[in-house]
C-alpha cells in the first residue's frame, strides 16, 4: 500500500517507476517508486538492508533494474556506469569515501575530467585555480594544493562535495554525509544543499540522523524490506512516525538509559599528553559510569582515547588503574590491564576485513582463551557463537568473512572482540557511526548492560543528542584539552558546544 | 643495517677460514721475485677482463694468470664482469685510462666487447682475447685459447668409440647462445655425422647447473629410454647426470662425459664413475695469455693465434691431472 | 511468499560467498587435474608411473620446502626475495663442512639451518624495526647473501663430501620414499600445524590482513614479522643443506631465481600477495604443480624456452582463476 500525500511539488526532474529487483530469483526491491522534484530535498529513509542502497545502485547503473523505468527530465534513460549516470547529471556523494590519497585536492576534484590545454596535456594551472575559486565560492576551508592523504575525514567529505556541486548536476545523490563531520561542517554542507536547491537540483539524502532530516528534507520516503511504505511532505510526519514506519515497531525511547550507582574510581589520567594532540587532561572513571567525550572533530578526543591504549606513547603525565599506577606502552599492556577499545574507524582498524566473523572475535583474547599457545576448535566455536547470540550479530556463521557483514553487524563484531577480551574500563569511539536505527538501540542497550555489570565506559561521540542521551557525565575537549564538564543534571546543548568551541581558531585543526 | 653487515662479514670470515681447502692466493699482486727484477717491471700494470668469477674455469683461468704475473715480477689486476657486456666494456675503458700496460679479455660476448678493443688500439695499449674468439678478431692484437669445436668432437669421439658406434646418446648443452654451448655442441654434431648409428634422443639446456642437470636426467629417465650415454658441454652438468644415473641404478647402462676437467670431474673419473672429461688447459691457456701480453707490452713479435689444445682425460691418464 | 529483504542478502552473500570459496581453494584443483590429466594422456607409458609420481614430488620438495617459508612471509604481508641466495651460501657452507675426517656429521646440519635463520632473522629486524619495506630488504640480501657464498666458495663448487652428508637427501625409507621427500612432508606438516592450530599462524594472518587492527588487539606485530622471515630463512637453510646433499656439492651459483619459483608455488596456491589470506595446502598443490609441468615437458623433450612460456602462461592462468574466484 503507498500513501501518496505530498503530491508533485513542482515540475519533476527525476522519476523512478515501478522499479523491482531481484538477487538469484529472490527479490530485494519490488514496485518501488521515487519522484523527485526539482529543487526538493528528498530524503530516502529506511533501516540497513531496506533496500535504499539496491534502488540508488539501479539509479547509478551499478545493477540493472529487473523491472521499471527510469525518467530524467521527463525522458527515458538507461544507465550502464556511475560513469555514465555522472555525464548524464547524476551525481552520487558515497559514504564511504574514495579519494586517490596520493593525488592534490584539485586533482580529486577534476579526477576523470581534467582541463585539458591545446595540446590536450592536463593544464595544472588552470585545474588549481578553478579549484581555487570554487573552494572560495563554497566558502570551504581546504587547500585546493593540499594531499588528501593529508586531509582529515571531514575534509575529504567536504572535498567530495564540492565535487559533486561543480559538476552542475541536475540530481545529487548523498549517502550519509555527515557521518563524519562536524556540526561546524554540517552547516557549510546544508549551505551547499540549499545552493542546490535554489539551482533546481534535486537532491536525494540518504540519512539515519533524524533532526537532520526534518531540518532539510521536504518530502520522505520510506523504505522497508524492499517495500515502499510512502511519501510524506516532512511536515506531516514526526519523528515516532517516522521510525515506527521505519522499523514496523514502536521505540518507545530513542535511548534507553540505565542509571546505575557509581563505584570506586578504577582509572585515574592526571597531566596525559601526547604531542601537541593531547595536552594535560586529568580525568577519572568510576565503575558503573558511562562518561562521554564529547567535542569537534579535531579536538583530541581519538588520540586521548589511543594515548590512554597504548597506541601513541604518552610524552607526559601519569596514569593510575584501581590506584596503582601504570605504563601504558602498547596495546598489549592496556589488554592486559582489562582495558578496551572500540575504534572509530572500524574498517581501518577495527576489523581485519580478511578475516573471518570468528577470527576477529576471538584475536584479542587468544591469549586469554588458549593460554598453551594452541587453538582449540571447539572451544573458540563455542565461545564465539555464545558471543554472536550475546550481540545479535546476524552473519551467515562464525566461518563468514567478516566483510560480507553489514555496516551495523560489523560494529558488533568489534564490540564482540573487545567483550570477549573480559575489560573493566572500555573505550568506544564512535560506536554508531553508519550504523541503522536498530542497531544502535542495540548498542545503547548493550551499554547500559555493561554498567549494570559494573564495567565502567568511556564513550567519544560527535552527535551531541546521543551523548547526552546516554552519558552520565561529559567531558569536553577543545584543542587537545578538556574545556569542560558537564554532569547530567545540567546537560544542556548550547553549554557543550560553548566549551567545544574555545579554544576555537587558536588551535590545531587536524583530523579527529 | 650496519650492524646486519658487520655479522654478516665476521661470519665469513670464520666460515672460510674454516674450509681453508684452497690454495691461499698471494695478497699482493707483487710476488716474491720481486726485488731481483728491474723496478720497471714491477710498475707494469696488466688487466684482466673475466666475463664472470662464478666458476670453477673462470677462478682457474684467473688463479694461473695471476701466477704467471707473479712469475713474472708484473702487477695484475682482475675485473669482474659479471656477465654484463656493458660493465666489461667500462672496465676496458677503466684500464685504458688508468694506462695499463696491456690488456686481457675473456670476453662475455663475442660481438659486444669490439668498442674496447678500438678504443685499446687507438690508445696505443696492446690488447688480446683469451678462451674465446670475438668476431672482429683482427682488431686485436693476439687470441690466445682453446678451439671449443675441437672440444667438443674430442668429447663426442671418445663417447662414440665407447658405445660402439651405435646406440642412444643424450645431450645436456650449457645455456643456449652461448659460445662453449655452440662450439662444443658443434663438435658433437661433427663427429655424430661419421657415425650413422648413433641417435640423439634428448638434447636439452641445463644451463651449466648441476641441480638442474639432475633433475632433467632423472626425468629423462623416467621415459624408460634406454641411453648409453650422456654427453655434457661441461662437468658441472655431467656430474648433476651422474648422481641421477647413479640414483636410478643404472650406472652400468649409461656412461657419462663432461668437459673442463673440474677438481670433482677429475676424482670421478679416477673412480670410475664418470667415463671421461676434456681438459681444455685452462691453466695453460692462462699462462700463455699472461706471457702473451707480456711479450706485447715488451716489443715481442707473437702470432696472432696461440692454440692450446684439449686434451682426454679417461681412467688411463687421469692421475697425472690430479694434484 | 517473500522473504526478508536482510535474509535475501544473506542468502545471496553465502551462495556467491560458497562459489567463490569454492573457486578459491579448490579452482586450482581443476588446473592441477587438467595438466595431470592431459601430460597422462600425452605421455601414459612415462608419465603415469608410480615411479614417476614419487620423482615428481622429490622434484618438488626443495621448492616446497622454500614455498612453505615464503607462504608465512606472504601472508604476514611481506616477500622474501633473499631464499634463493640463502640456499647458495648454507649448501656452500654445508658441503664445506662435511669433507669426509674433518668434522662430525652434525657440524654442516647445524650451520645451514643456523646461518639459514640467522640470515632470515636478520631480514626480520630490517623489516620490523628498521621499517624498510620488505622488497628492499630481501633484494638487498639477496645480493650480500649471493656474495657470501661466492666468496666462501672462492668462486668454484664446493665437492669431496661424506656418503653420510651424501644420505641426507639421497637415502631412503622403506625403500622407495626419498629422504628429500619426508622432509617435505614433514615441513609442510608442521608450516600446516603451525599457520591453522596456533595462536602463531592466527597472528600471521592477522597481521597480513589488517596490520593496524592487529596492533590494536595488542599483537606484537614486530615479533610476528621476525618469526616468519626466521621461518623462511630457517627452511631456505633446509633447502640448502638438502640440495647441496642432492647435487653432492655445495655450488655457489645454485639457488638462482628459486625465490620466483617459491612465490609462484605461493601465488598459484591462492595465497593473496597483499596477505591475510591463504591456505598451506594450496601452496602444496603449486609446488606440485610446478615440479609436474616441469617434469611431463622434459618428458615430453619440449624445449626448456618453450618450458619457460608454458609455466609462465599457467602461473598467469592460475591467478586469473583465483581472482575470478574471489570477485563475486
Amino acid at each position: 500500500m503507498i500513501e501518496e500525500r505530498g503530491g508533485p511539488v513542482s515540475e519533476t526532474v527525476l522519476e523512478m517507476k515501478g522499479i523491482s529487483k531481484a538477487f538469484s530469483g529472490v527479490g530485494v526491491l519490488e514496485e518501488i517508486h521515487l519522484q523527485v522534484a526539482k529543487g526538493e530535498v528528498h530524503a530516502l529513509m529506511g533501516e540497513n538492508g531496506a533496500g535504499k542502497s539496491t534502488l540508488m545502485k539501479i539509479l547509478l547503473g551499478i545493477h540493472p533494474a529487473d523491472r521499471g523505468e527510469i525518467l530524467l527530465e521527463g525522458r527515458r534513460i538507461v544507465n550502464r556506469s556511475p560513469r555514465e549516470a555522472m555525464d548524464k547529471g547524476i551525481a552520487m556523494i558515497h559514504q564511504e569515501l574514495h579519494p586517490v590519497l596520493d593525488m592534490t585536492v584539485w586533482e580529486n576534484v577534476f579526477l576523470g575530467r581534467e582541463i585539458r590545454t591545446r595540446f590536450g596535456l592536463a593544464d595544472k594551472k588552470a585545474m588549481a585555480r578553478e579549484c581555487g575559486r570554487l573552494f572560495t565560492q563554497l566558502d570551504v576551508p581546504v587547500d585546493p594544493g593540499a594531499r588528501m592523504r593529508d586531509l582529515g575525514v571531514a575534509q575529504c567529505q567536504l572535498v567530495e562535495i564540492v565535487k559533486a556541486v561543480s559538476l552542475s548536476a541536475k540530481v545529487v545523490v548523498m549517502d550519509e554525509p555527515t557521518s563524519a563531520i562536524t556540526d561546524r561542517e554540517v552547516e557549510i554542507l546544508f549551505q551547499q544543499i540549499a545552493r542546490l536547491k535554489a539551482q533546481g537540483v534535486g537532491v536525494i539524502y540518504i540519512s539515519h540522523k533524524m533532526e537532520e532530516i526534518f531540518r532539510i528534507a521536504d518530502r520522505i520516503t520510506v523504505l522497508r524490506d524492499g517495500r515502499h511504505m510512502g511519501t510524506d511532505s516532512a511536515a506531516d510526519l514526526d519523528n515516532d512516525r517516522l521510525i515506527r514506519r521505519m522499523v514496523g515497531r514502536e521505540i518507545r525511547e530513542v535511548f534507553p538509559k540505565e542509571t546505575v550507582v557509581p563505584g570506586e574510581v578504577v582509572l585515574e589520567v592526571r597531566g596525559l599528553c601526547w604531542g601537541r594532540k593531547v595536552r594535560d587532561v586529568d580525568l577519572s572513571l568510576r565503575k558503573g559510569e558511562i562518561l562521554g567525550i564529547a567535542g569537534l572533530v579535531g579536538a583530541g578526543r581519538s588520540e586521548l582515547a589511543q594515548t590512554l591504549f597504548g597506541i601513541h606513547k604518552p610524552t607526559g603525565g601519569s596514569v593510575h588503574v584501581h590506584g596503582k599506577p601504570v605504563r601504558i606502552q602498547r596495546p598489549g599492556d592496556a589488554i592486559a590491564l582489562k582495558m578496551a577499545l572500540v575504534t572509530e574507524d572500524r574498517k581501518g582498524s577495527g576489523l581485519n576485513l580478511k578475516g573471518t566473523v570468528q577470527e576477529n572475535i576471538t584475536l584479542a583474547s587468544l591469549d586469554r582463551l588458549f593460554p598453551r599457545g594452541i587453538l582449540d576448535g571447539s572451544r573458540e566455536g563455542d565461545v564465539v557463537s555464545k558471543s554472536m547470540e550475546k550481540l545479535k550479530v546476524k552473519a551467515a556463521s562464525p566461518k563468514a568473512p567478516v566483510d560480507s557483514l553489514s555496516g551495523g553487524n560489523q560494529q558488533k563484531v568489534v564490540l564482540a572482540k573487545w567483550l570477549l577480551a573480559g575489560p573493566e574500563i572500555i573505550v568506544l569511539d564512535e560506536p554508531t557511526r553508519g550504523v541503522d536505527v536498530g542497531a544502535k538501540r542495540d548498542i545503547y542497550l548493550l551499554l547500559g548492560e555493561l554498567v549494570k555489570a559494573g564495567k565502567a565506559v568511556i564513550v567519544i561521540s560527535s552527535e551531541i543528542p546521543e551523548i547526552m542521551g546516554i552519558a552520565d557525565r561529559i567531558l569536553v575537549m577543545a584543542a587537545g584539552r578538556v574545556t569542560g564538564e558537564v554532569a547530567r543534571k545540567d546537560f544542556n546543548q548550547e553549554r557543550i558546544l560553548g566549551y567545544a568551541a574555545q579554544f576555537e581558531g587558536g588551535g590545531s585543526s587536524g583530523t579527529g | 643495517m650496519k650492524g646486519m653487515l658487520a655479522v654478516l662479514l665476521a661470519l665469513t670470515l670464520v666460515l672460510s677460514a674454516g674450509c681453508g681447502n684452497a690454495t691461499e692466493q698471494p695478497a699482493d699482486s707483487v710476488g716474491n721475485g720481486a726485488e731481483s727484477r728491474e723496478a720497471d717491471l714491477s710498475d707494469q700494470r696488466y688487466a684482466l677482463l673475466m666475463s664472470h668469477m662464478t666458476n670453477a674455469f673462470t677462478m682457474e683461468m684467473s688463479g694461473a694468470v695471476k701466477a704467471k704475473a707473479d712469475e713474472l715480477g708484473v702487477q695484475l689486476t682482475i675485473f669482474d664482469g659479471e656477465h654484463d657486456v656493458a660493465k666489461q666494456i667500462s672496465q676496458a675503458e677503466t684500464a685504458i685510462t688508468q694506462g695499463y700496460a696491456g690488456i686481457m679479455v675473456e670476453p662475455v660476448s663475442v660481438d659486444g666487447i669490439k668498442p674496447a678493443v678500438t678504443a685499446a688500439k687507438a690508445a696505443g695499449i696492446p690488447i688480446i682475447t683469451v678462451n674465446q674468439r670475438i668476431t672482429d678478431q683482427e682488431l686485436a692484437d693476439a687470441y690466445v685459447g682453446a678451439n671449443p669445436v675441437e672440444g667438443g668432437e674430442l668429447e663426442m669421439r671418445t663417447a662414440a668409440e665407447d658405445m660402439g658406434g651405435k646406440g642412444k646418446v643424450a645431450f645436456l648443452l650449457g645455456p643456449m647462445g652461448s659460445d662453449g654451448q655452440i662450439g662444443r655442441t658443434k663438435g658433437y654434431y661433427n663427429i655424430l655425422g661419421q657415425y650413422g648409428d648413433i641417435e640423439v634422443v634428448y638434447e636439452q639446456t641445463a644451463n651449466w647447473k648441476t641441480d638442474e642437470a639432475l633433475k632433467l636426467v632423472e626425468n629423462w629417465l623416467q621415459t624408460g629410454a634406454d641411453l648409453s650415454a650422456i654427453v655434457a658441454n661441461n662437468d658441472g652438468m655431467a656430474m648433476g647426470a651422474l648422481k641421477a644415473v647413479e640414483d636410478a641404478r643404472l650406472q652400468d647402462k649409461i656412461k657419462i662425459y663432461g668437459l673442463d676437467a673440474t677438481p670433482d670431474a677429475l676424482a670421478a673419473v679416477k673412480e670410475g664413475r664418470l667415463a671421461a672429461t676434456i681438459s681444455q688447459s685452462t691453466t695453460e691457456q692462462g699462462m700463455l695469455g699472461m706471457e702473451t701480453i707480456f711479450k706485447i707490452a715488451n716489443g715481442e713479435e707473437v702470432p696472432a693465434e696461440i692454440i692450446v689444445h684439449h686434451t682426454l682425460i679417461d681412467k688411463d691418464n687421469v692421475g697425472e691431472y690430479i694434484k | 511468499m517473500r522473504r526478508n529483504s536482510r535474509e535475501v542478502g544473506a542468502v545471496e552473500q553465502a551462495k556467491s560467498l560458497q562459489s567463490s570459496r569454492f573457486m578459491r581453494e579448490f579452482g586450482i584443483l581443476f588446473v592441477f587435474a587438467g595438466v595431470l590429466g592431459a601430460l597422462m594422456l600425452l605421455s601414459p607409458g612415462a608419465f603415469a608411473r608410480p615411479a614417476n609420481l614419487m620423482n615428481i614430488i622429490k622434484q618438488a620438495s626443495v621448492n616446497g620446502i622454500l614455498a612453505m617459508g615464503m607462504m608465512f612471509v606472504i601472508i604476514s604481508g611481506g616477500i622474501d626475495l633473499s631464499v634463493g641466495s640463502i640456499v647458495a651460501l648454507t649448501g656452500v657452507v654445508a658441503a664445506s663442512f662435511a669433507h669426509p675426517g674433518e668434522y662430525p656429521f652434525l657440524v654442516p646440519v647445524v650451520l645451514a639451518l643456523g646461518l639459514g635463520a640467522l640470515i632470515g632473522l636478520l631480514n626480520g629486524v630490517g623489516v620490523a624495526y628498521g621499517n624498510i619495506p620488505p622488497f628492499i630488504v630481501t633484494l638487498g640480501m639477496m645480493t650480500i647473501v649471493r656474495g657470501l657464498a661466492l666468496i666462501v666458495s672462492k668462486g668454484s663448487p664446493v665437492f669431496g663430501v661424506t656418503a653420510a652428508f651424501e644420505n641426507i637427501a639421497g637415502a631412503f625409507v622403506l625403500e622407495v620414499v626419498p629422504l628429500l621427500v619426508v622432509y617435505f612432508l614433514v615441513v609442510t606438516g608442521a608450516s600446516a600445524f603451525l599457520l591453522n592450530k596456533t595462536v602463531f599462524g592466527r597472528r600471521v594472518y592477522a597481521v597480513g590482513g589488517n596490520e593496524v587492527s592487529a596492533r590494536f588487539s595488542g599483537i606484537d606485530v614486530q615479533r610476528i614479522r621476525l618469526a616468519v622471515y626466521t621461518i623462511s630463512g630457517l627452511l631456505a637453510g633446509l633447502a640448502g643443506l638438502v640440495l647441496a646433499s642432492r647435487t653432492v656439492s655445495g655450488n655457489p651459483t645454485a639457488g638462482q631465481s628459486y625465490e620466483l619459483d617459491a612465490i609462484a608455488a605461493v601465488i598459484i596456491g591462492g595465497v593473496s600477495m597483499s596477505g591475510g589470506s591463504g591456505k598451506w595446502y594450496g601452496t602444496v598443490i603449486g609446488a606440485l604443480l610446478i615440479a609436474v609441468i616441469g617434469n611431463g615437458l622434459d618428458i615430453l623433450n619440449v624445449s626448456s624456452h618453450y618450458q619457460l612460456v608454458i609455466k609462465g602462461a599457467i602461473i598467469i592462468f592460475a591467478v586469473l582463476l583465483d581472482m575470478k574466484g574471489k570477485r563475486k
